[in-house]
């Protein structure tokens, strides 16, 4: 008699953008930064979705301006993944664009054996709409809260308040955490900001250990360290500074 | 007298992430025959699963731990109290034996915590935190008890595979991945949700209960492959079969460690287990339905269903999904070549063609011509030439032109 034949799989593990695609992000070369970032890291990604072949890694785009929209609307393999370039103009529909994601949180049609999803929020400015309305509805998703929420900040400018409130609660201390706003100050900070939440964290969110029930200080998966102090405020950010 | 339980078997294995990782088998299980007083026989069954974070770096060895000492409170329990005092045992699985278990659980990983490099440090038991599933198998009855996210299927005389019990959600705002766990200050009263004691002769359908880590459940594509792997792996009599099998789960699965045990009832003294109408469950959810309204539909007429042809339904089956075609086909390529080499093998799968309908669909495709539909026979024909033999090829239909020429069986020839 031979083992059971029955059918196996990996588990999906969505990797969702959320590009701010409003006007000032034409400037100073922000939105061409940030295409950049996003191309250049797709074959680390497919590289640590190849090391890690119990997740599924399937990313997602949605950008948004006067309006939300999906830019990458299928979940979509890395392997498989051609970016198309994110244009600029309009103002900042993030709460839509909350409301949008939520759509896709649900269950179905997120498949119940999946992987904590990793949404990344990507700003440089303040929402123009109901961003709390938008937020509680994102937030009454049970997958939206088990998911790894990370925001980065491009310049001076971003709302650091709302992109915190996307993450959830501060962590206690000062200092860089994974769970505060990610600053973007130019193309090379933004570029490695990008690289690590989809190397890193998605190797992290591949294979996450169990946690104890209650215990949430920690997130939704350990996060790993932040890259080198290169990304530090205080350190050499390059020439161009948003 | 015929004992009412079949030896048990238990099996942990480490999950493919965790091995390229270099980290260890955080799952423990195991299965023990224990003798009360009088001689009464009554099995254990235990599954553990260590939480594996960086909080929790020693909880292979709690898990370890956990099944040690559950079989340690379970003799003490057994020696104190008849099997045949039931109300006693319901009590003992929702309170006493979780509140031991826990006692001497935190008192081994203390004891185990001093022989560690750190022992300066004072004890987290969440460092060795894990989860822990229980059942007793009693001549009258069986019962469970523990907590955090492992499953409990009893799979019944027809074959059917039903999930009795599971980890309560933990509601919308738990981390991701949560799980109670014996670390907890209230383990032993989380404990008592998940207790139950069920007489045997409320239950003349049960055949076998399996025991889970959630590493086995989140490698299956479906719940319905879940409950049809836990129906099927009954059967096993190898003990290297249920390894290598797990060992295939997490290799195609979650990548977690995977951690089985089985408890099967001895057979009724009439003979062999009625015939299996849910065997058709590793086809997936949609024969699942099937294979239940066929049950269903067989009480309602009070009459004797006429049995099926199990190959012919695995063959309808895969031709009504050809995606699942090669899935199915392609993990049986060591099966095809026994077939080649060892021709009673043949024989024997369709002697008894219920119990491995696709190895006998193989068999049969080595023998005549299936008539099946063009997916089928090209995926079957193209494993057979690999395999060094040839299928037999199905006569024209009445519909379709001969053959130009005279050409010899092969992908898709017909």
């Amino acid at each position: 008699m031979p083992f059971p034949n029955v059918r196996l799989s990996n588990r999906p593990l969505h990797f969702i953008y959320l590009c701010d695609c409003s006007g000032s992000m034409a400037a100073q070369g922000k939105m061409q930064a940030l295409n950049q970032a996003i191309r250049q890291s797709l074959p680390g990604m497919a590289e640590v979705a190849r090391e890690n072949p119990e997740a599924r890694v399937l990313v997602r785009a949605l950008r948004f301006a006067d309006r939300a929209e999906w830019h990458l609307e299928q979940p979509t393999p890395v392997d498989h993944l051609q970016w198309r370039d994110l244009e600029a103009g309009g103002i900042t529909a993030m709460g839509e664009a909350l409301e949008r994601l939520a759509g896709v949180l649900q269950s179905p049609p997120m498949e119940e054996r999946a992987l904590p999803p990793v949404l990344v929020l990507i700003s440089d400015g303040q929402p123009t709409d109901d961003f709390e309305t938008g937020l509680a509805t994102l937030m009454r998703q049970p997958w939206a809260q088990k998911a790894v929420r990370l925001a980065i900040a491009l310049g001076h400018d971003a709302d650091l308040e709302v992109l915190q409130q996307f993450i959830g609660p501060e962590p206690p201390g000062g200092g860089r955490s994974p769970r505060r706003p990610l600053q973007a100050s130019n193309a090379t900070s933004l570029a490695q900001y990008i690289q690590w939440a989809s190397t890193a964290v998605v190797g992290a969110a591949s294979m996450p250990a169990s946690q104890v029930q209650g215990a949430t200080s920690g997130g939704n998966i350990p996060l790993p360290d932040l890259p080198p102090t290169v990304l530090d405020p205080t350190d050499d950010v390059g020439p161009l500074v948003w | 007298m015929t004992p009412a339980w079949l030896a048990p078997r238990a099996c942990s294995v480490i999950g493919a992430a965790h091995r390229r990782q270099g980290k260890p088998c955080q799952d423990a299980s195991l299965s023990a025959e224990l003798s009360g007083r009088n001689g009464e026989a009554l099995q254990l069954l235990a599954v553990a699963d260590g939480h594996g974070s960086s909080r929790s770096w020693l909880s292979d060895r709690g898990s370890a731990l956990a099944c040690r000492e559950a079989q340690r409170a379970v003799v003490e329990a057994l020696q104190r109290t008849p099997l045949g005092d039931t109300t006693t045992w319901r009590h003992l699985l929702r309170e006493g034996l979780p509140a031991t278990i826990q006692a001497r659980w935190q008192a081994a990983i203390a004891d185990d915590w001093r022989h560690q490099p750190q022992n300066a440090d004072p004890l987290e038991p969440v460092t060795y935190g894990c989860t822990l599933g229980l059942v007793l198998l009693a001549p009258q009855w069986w019962g469970c008890t523990g907590l955090g996210d492992w499953d409990l299927v009893a799979v019944h005389r027809t074959g059917e595979a039903a999930l009795i019990s599971q980890e309560e959600s933990l509601g919308a705002r738990a981390a991701a991945e949560a799980t109670a766990s014996l670390c907890l200050p209230q383990a032993a009263g989380l404990c008592a949700r998940r207790a139950q004691l069920q007489p045997l002769a409320a239950h003349p359908q049960l055949r076998a209960l399996v025991l889970s880590t959630d590493g086995v459940r989140k490698s299956c594509a479906s719940d319905a492959d879940f409950l049809a792997l836990c129906s099927q792996v009954i059967d096993l009599d190898d003990p290297q079969q249920l390894e290598h099998g797990l060992e295939q789960i997490t290799r195609q699965g979650s990548g977690d460690d995977v951690s089985l045990a089985i408890g099967r009832r001895a057979q009724p003294a009439a003979g062999r287990w009625p015939r299996r109408a849910g065997l058709a469950l590793s086809l997936g959810s949609g024969t699942v339905a099937l294979a239940t309204a066929l049950v269903a539909g067989s009480r309602l007429l009070q009459r004797p269903a006429p049995r099926p042809d199990p190959v012919l339904q695995q063959q309808q089956a895969l031709c009504a999904d050809p995606s699942r075609i090669r899935a199915n086909l392609t993990p049986r390529r060591a099966q095809l070549l026994q077939l080649q080499r060892d021709p009673t093998l043949g024989q024997r799968l369709l002697a008894a063609p219920e119990r491995d309908p696709l190895g006998a669909l193989l068999a049969r495709s080595q023998r005549s011509p299936l008539r099946a539909c063009p997916p089928l026979e090209q995926h079957l024909a193209t494993l057979w030439r690999d395999a060094g033999g040839k299928m037999p090829a199905a006569p024209p239909r009445p519909d379709e032109r001969p053959p130009a020429g005279s050409r010899p069986a092969a992908p898709g020839s017909r």
